[in-house]
């Protein structure tokens, strides 16, 4: 049988404001956090670190 | 428009991203100066370096309290003059041209990196701490000897420095 988007064989039905996918929300906050240390890192530590700088 | 709480909150994180990415560049070219080589060295004339005081006889410079010009001429497939040696707690400008082919300047696991096009004189300031060894590579192909072409840079302790005997300082 052909799943349809609503009809007898629906579960559950929700709105568009129930659905939460907090599976996401977390994967992209960790995500975040990962790019904004690699970030620090990369400008800071290894780029301003890595004397001779080209400087005026 | 209906948007999801959760897409409200990517889009805010995205442009803090954005912001964020913007501001350290910002800030890195203002607070910390740093620079891109560009072409202020200006241009000289590449089949006669020879009749320029600077490039006729490669060499450092004092021109200032702890300011220094280090006049450098890479060619295939030397770096002249070799080593480069200045003193430690300097600032130190580096003018470097090329009479044959692009070749590259590149002070090994730094960020003093740039190319030197013939005719071109390509100039970058760098500052210099404690006294050390860099070598200096080529980091564009410029013929058959290019994997042999390297110098070096010494930072000497401040005591220790001369400029060579072409000064008269």
């Amino acid at each position: 049988m052909v799943p349809t988007m609503s009809g007898e064989n629906t579960v559950r039905e929700i709105g568009h404001d129930e659905f939460d996918p907090k599976g996401t929300l977390v994967l992209i906050l960790v995500y975040f956090g990962v790019l904004s240390v690699m970030w620090v890192f990369m400008y800071f530590v290894e780029f301003l670190g890595n004397d001779l700088t080209v400087l005026v | 428009m209906n948007i999801h709480n959760y897409e409200k909150i990517w889009l805010v994180l995205s442009m803090l991203l954005i912001i964020g990415f913007i501001s350290t560049v910002v800030y890195g070219a203002t607070a910390v100066g740093i620079e891109m080589v560009n072409d202020e060295g200006g241009t000289i004339d590449s089949t006669a370096l020879d009749e320029d005081d600077r490039f006729s006889e490669p060499r450092v410079e004092k021109v200032g309290e702890d300011e220094y010009e280090a006049y450098v001429v890479a060619r295939q497939f030397i770096f002249e003059p070799n080593p480069i040696e200045v003193p430690a707690n300097s600032t130190v400008t580096f003018y470097v041209t090329s009479p044959d082919v692009l070749h590259g300047f590149e002070v090994v696991g730094t960020n003093a990196n740039a190319m030197v096009v013939p005719g071109e004189i390509t100039e970058l300031t760098v500052e210099v701490n404690e006294p050390k060894e860099y070598g200096i590579l080529c980091n564009e192909y410029c013929g058959g000897g290019h994997h042999t072409m390297e110098g070096k840079l010494i930072v000497v302790p401040e005591d220790e420095f001369e400029l060579g005997d072409s000064n008269d300082e």
